[in-house]
């Protein structure tokens, strides 16, 4: 049983709090990713987990127990490392079989376990190279057979594709999805690319400067962001954000004009606001929420488009200097200085205040 | 054309800063088979005395117990200041807070201080320890060399944090860090700082001159040294004891040039 919860967590660094009270709870054999913008604290949040860095207050525990003060190596835990870590100095064998060596464990079975790990990574014709000798994906495949011999209950892994070419991350993100399955074991994976949070998460933690965003599975992150950042960090191409005012209020339902779009209105069925005629709101429409149906229609001229084969991604305003991103399947013919009228269901937009938070 | 203009200029400057290096060693070898009147006049070609020379060399010192002397310093010296100097550098890089980077400072600022400043209260305490004409004498001071702490502390900067963590993950110990895992990966900066220790230790003239006072006890460097002070030295038996002398620095070096170089240019790649 390897739960994981974290309870009021805080780390700072002399004086300077990176880690602001971080309470999750992570269940056995989930898959958990931590996203959020550089420096946000993933890595350092992690390596809390991981041991490797001092917890100044709250509690960490595995499987029930309280490990605060317990050493790496004693946590149950395996780490990959974004540069991979490999001893460099020892042969792709001894690496894999370096903790158990230290464990203790006996030779022949060392070598038993090694060769089996080897063998459902495809590693068994590289067992005498030493890590020089190797390419960048057999490298990362060595540091995760490393992990795997060790036999942990969770896997932490530190940005671990971001040192590889696109066609070598997309291949080696379905081979972890598929590890996850066959080992079942809980892994805490931290990124930044949210394509790999996307498709890879059972749950999704984005973070924000020490503190936890939102918790959630990929779609309800995307679907429901509880606020703005949650909302701009989540999705590609990025969310787009209009300004607006609240025109009317009634117990179900809220007017918001947009001045920037001639005024245009917006009813939004709502249940309980506490927001009055004339406070300044967000609203939040993706990308993908364009297109030729919808009630509600935007007048833009084309800026820019950018084709990607199959999805174009247009860029348009009217003139007051911001630009909206549309996402579509149907752009093709479509020239920079055209016109170009945007549709959209109100129903899907998102508002938020003025604040950030999330109101409907 | 111009390329191979380009290249033959290369050469020639290379072969004159070679030969410019070489130089002072073939005249030394060259020295060593003639004999002295020949040395003084200016004669560069090899001669036929050098059997006579080593032969005197050998009446008038112990050869056997200064090569002795000088080994034996020489290796527990290295041995040790490696072992000190490393295990400080790494320390002070590893484990860097306001009060080790102090002391570290302090350290450096020490550089500054002459030997010669040092010399006499050294001698004092050796004389007060009961150390004077020992072999120990002259390795205690040499041991926690500042220049090789520096050395190492810089190196470490090139040791991956990363490494440290997985071994940590892979439950070693901080002992276990530095012997399985910082030692291996540092191994041509060892080789390195071995080759610098060795041949200040094997070639240090004024420590040694100053604490080393019976004939039995002395080093190579010195009986060399002696023999250039005699009322009127007699250069080819200086030549022979001088080449003698250099063969030992020579052989560590050819053995471990490769990771001489490696270890100056950067430990890991
Ligand atoms: N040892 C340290 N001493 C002082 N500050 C640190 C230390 N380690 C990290 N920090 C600070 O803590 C903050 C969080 O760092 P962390 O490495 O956890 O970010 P991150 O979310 O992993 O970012 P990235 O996506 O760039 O890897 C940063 O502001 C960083 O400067
Ligand atoms: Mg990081």
């Amino acid at each position: 049983m390897s739960d994981l919860n974290l309870r009021d967590v805080r780390k700072s660094f002399g004086s300077f709090e990176v880690i602001k009270g971080v309470n999750l709870d992570i269940a056995s054999r989930e898959f958990v990713v931590f996203v959020g913008p550089s420096g946000c604290g993933k890595s350092t949040l992690l390596r809390m987990i991981a041991g490797l860095e001092d917890i100044s207050s709250g509690d960490i525990s595995i499987g029930g127990k309280r490990v605060n003060d317990l050493d790496p190596s004693k946590r149950g835990i395996a780490m990959v490392f974004q540069s991979y870590a490999l001893y460099p100095h020892l042969t792709v064998r001894e690496n894999m079989g370096f903790a158990l060596r230290f464990a203790g464990v006996e030779k022949d079975a060392i070598t038993a376990q090694v060769d089996g790990v080897a063998k459902t990574l495809g590693l068994n014709a590289l067992m005498e190279r030493y890590p020089k000798e190797l390419s960048g994906g057999q490298r990362q495949r060595v540091a995760i057979g490393r992990a795997i011999v060790r036999k942990p209950e969770v896997f932490l892994f530190d940005e671990p594709l971001s040192n590889l070419d696109a066609e070598l991350r997309v291949h080696m993100r379905i081979e972890l999805a598929r590890l996850h399955k066959t080992l079942a074991t809980t892994v805490i994976y931290v990124t930044h690319d949210q394509v790999e949070a996307m498709t890879l998460a059972d749950k999704i933690v984005v973070m924000r400067e020490g503190v936890v965003a939102q918790v959630g599975s990929p779609l309800d992150v995307y679907d429901n962001p509880d606020n703005m950042f949650v909302a701009g960090f989540i999705g590609s191409p990025k969310i787009n954000f209009v300004k607006g005012v609240v025109d009317s209020a009634s117990k179900t339902k809220l007017k918001v004009t947009l001045p920037s779009y001639n005024n245009s209105a917006f009813d939004f069925p709502i249940t309980a606001s506490a927001l009055k005629v004339g406070d300044s709101v967000v609203i939040g429409l993706r990308p993908q929420y364009f297109g030729t149906g919808g009630k509600q229609k935007f007048n833009l001229t084309v800026e820019l488009v950018e084709h990607l084969g199959g999805e174009s991604f247009v860029y348009a305003g009217n003139g007051s200097g911001e630009l909206l991103t549309i996402a579509t399947q149907s752009a093709r013919g479509i020239k920079s200085g055209e016109k170009f009228e945007a549709r959209f269901d109100a129903s899907k937009a998102l508002l938020f205040t003025e604040a950030g938070e999330r109101v409907r | 054309m111009n390329r191979r203009l380009h290249r033959i200029m290369i050469y020639t400057m290379l072969s004159i800063a070679a030969f410019v290096s070489v130089f002072p060693f073939l005249w030394l070898i060259v020295g060593a088979t003639n004999i002295s009147p020949d040395i003084l006049s200016g004669k560069a070609t090899p001669g036929h005395a050098l059997f006579d020379n080593f032969v005197k060399l050998t009446q008038q010192v112990d050869l056997v117990q200064l090569f002795y002397n000088s080994t034996k310093i020489a290796v527990i010296a290295t041995a040790l200041t490696l072992v000190v100097a490393s295990l400080a550098g790494y320390a002070f890089e590893i484990f860097r807070s306001q009060l080790s980077d102090r002391i570290f400072a302090s350290l450096l600022a020490m550089l500054s201080i002459p030997f010669a400043a040092l010399m006499i209260p050294l001698f004092v305490i050796m004389a007060k320890l009961h150390l004077i004409n020992t072999h120990t004498a002259v390795i205690i001071p040499t041991i926690a060399s500042i220049f090789i702490i520096f050395y190492f502390r810089q190196a470490t900067k090139s040791f991956p944090a990363e490494l440290r963590d997985a071994a940590r993950v892979d439950g070693l110990k901080e002992w276990q860090i530095f012997w399985h895992i910082y030692v291996p990966v540092m191994r041509s900066t060892y080789a390195a700082a071995t080759i610098i220790i060795f041949m200040a230790n094997w070639n240090a003239y004024l420590w040694p001159l100053i604490v080393l006072q019976t004939n039995e006890m002395k080093t190579i460097t010195l009986a060399v040294a002696s023999l250039l002070s005699a009322y009127v030295p007699d250069y080819g038996v200086v030549m022979v004891a001088t080449t003698l002398a250099t063969l030992p620095t020579l052989f560590i070096f050819f053995v471990l040039q490769k990771q001489f170089v490696q270890g100056l240019l950067g430990s890991v790649k």
